[in-house]
């Protein structure tokens, strides 16, 4: 048991902040994240005697979004309604990357609170795709196992989700600093 | 609106293709200018995204939190296994009663499937899967799509030195949609296409000239079926269930038996 338990925290809990992230980018509601992220750990753990070096992020994902769409049934049944307006998008994953020069510092901020909230507007299967692939850097056969659809699925949602980010970035980003100057 | 190609290139942007695929995708871009449109928003907006949305960390109370759970597990079930080596579960987290039958279906179903593929290396089993993948890219499925097998048949004979058995068995639920030329293991191979629902199976086939076929397997959540049959060597390659796959090989070899005996 020790000794399961000694694999599980070298094999799986490295994949915790992965796990965090896809966790936050599912969910509209942050309190419940770190709910989800547990109860994915813990099933995880109960399963891990039957995992045989197989990729382990993509098991793990798959768990969390299983118990993303547990949670959100939950949360449904009690007839919460999410408000994605209340999420912060410096809390967390959204943090600006660093830079010396302040002035570009403030561009990129804006830049990435809207990236931030352009993505979290795409449908749930095309955010889920673009995460898995730019954020977790994870090959089509991976995110296909963690969503559960054949690849060419995954390819064609890909495809839509990064037009959609595309398009709604031009249309909001530059129009609005055309209006600026 | 969209080149016919887009899919294929994005592809190629993600690294999913092969040397060759890559050099041929390479030769399109070069006189396509919305495909080049294409190649330059992907590097943008993967640029975007990795430079202004740094990865964001589990709190520290998370891993506490996780360390605390895991601790409580450990000691609780430690005492109970039952005889099947299952444990009983005394502490339930607070949603486990809204689980059901789906999610953790679905949690089995992805475990199963992951922990079937081994980590062995093979170059027959890798190509096998490469070549079974790349099919699914749009456009490289078929090489000759036909259902009728007295069109595909005969055109392996002027595309390979293989003459597999083939076959419509649209009423047990395979249905024949074509054929191709593949290389497997730097030799040449046919490749008879069937869809199954919503899945393709590909059933390869090649001179039996190497050792000891390998025994069915699963690889990166496919499963492989292999046998024999004649001077033929064969394996069937797709994501459905073992029992769709194996029904199909069965249809196969014993059409196989038939024609040895006619
Ligand atoms: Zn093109």
């Amino acid at each position: 048991m020790d000794d399961k338990r000694g694999r599980f925290e070298a094999e799986v809990l490295p994949h915790l902040n992965a796990a965090y992230r896809f966790a936050r980018w599912l969910s509209h509601s942050p309190g419940d994240v770190d709910d989800v992220v547990q109860e994915a750990l813990l099933r995880a753990f109960r399963g891990f005697d039957a995992l045989r070096g197989s990729d382990v992020k993509a098991w793990l994902l798959a768990i969390v979004r299983n118990c993303h769409a547990t949670a959100l049934k939950q949360q449904q049944r009690r007839a919460f309604v999410p408000l994605p307006e209340e999420h912060d998008p410096r809390d967390g994953y959204a943090m600006i990357a660093a830079t010396t020069d302040p002035e570009s510092a403030s561009i990129r901020r804006d830049d990435a609170r809207s990236l931030e909230r352009l993505l979290s507007a795409l449908p749930e299967e095309h955010r889920e795709v673009l995460v898995l692939r730019e954020i977790e850097d994870l090959d089509y056969r991976a995110i296909a196992t963690i969503t559960n659809v054949p690849i060419g699925t995954v390819m064609s949602r890909l495809a839509r989700a990064r037009a959609g980010l595309k398009a709604r970035w031009l249309t909001e980003v530059e129009g609005e600093r055309r209006g600026v100057r | 609106m969209e080149c016919a190609e887009s899919l294929r290139v994005q592809a190629y942007f993600d690294g999913e293709v092969d040397a060759l695929s890559a050099a041929d995708i390479e030769r399109h871009v070069e006189h396509c200018a919305e495909c080049r449109a294409l190649l330059q928003d992907l590097e943008q907006t993967r640029t975007a995204i990795r430079r202004d949305l740094t990865p964001g960390r589990a709190p520290p109370e998370l891993h506490a939190r996780i360390r605390q759970a895991l601790d409580q597990e450990t000691a609780v079930n430690t005492p109970r296994p039952n005889r099947w080596g299952r444990t009983t579960w005394r502490t339930q987290p607070f949603w486990v009663g809204a689980l059901g039958g789906i999610g953790s279906a679905a949690v089995a179903a992805t475990l199963a499937f992951l922990v079937l593929s081994p980590s062995i290396t093979n170059p027959l089993l890798d190509d096998l899967v490469a070549a079974h993948v790349r099919s699914l890219m749009p456009s490289h499925l078929t090489d000759v799509v036909s259902t009728d097998r007295h069109t595909v048949k005969p055109w392996f004979a002027g595309h390979t030195d293989v003459s597999p058995v083939v076959a419509d068995f649209a009423q047990q639920g395979y249905r024949l949609i074509g054929g191709r030329a593949d290389y497997l293991d730097h030799q040449r191979s046919a490749v008879v296409v069937y869809q199954h629902g919503a899945h393709v199976i590909n059933v390869f086939s090649w001179s039996a000239s190497r050792g000891a076929l390998p025994g069915n397997t699963t690889r990166g959540g496919y499963h492989l079926a292999f046998w024999k049959a004649g001077d033929l060597e064969y394996c069937a390659v797709s994501d459905t269930g073992w029992d769709e796959l194996l029904g199909l090989a069965r249809l196969l070899r014993d059409l196989s038996s038939r024609d040895d005996r006619e």
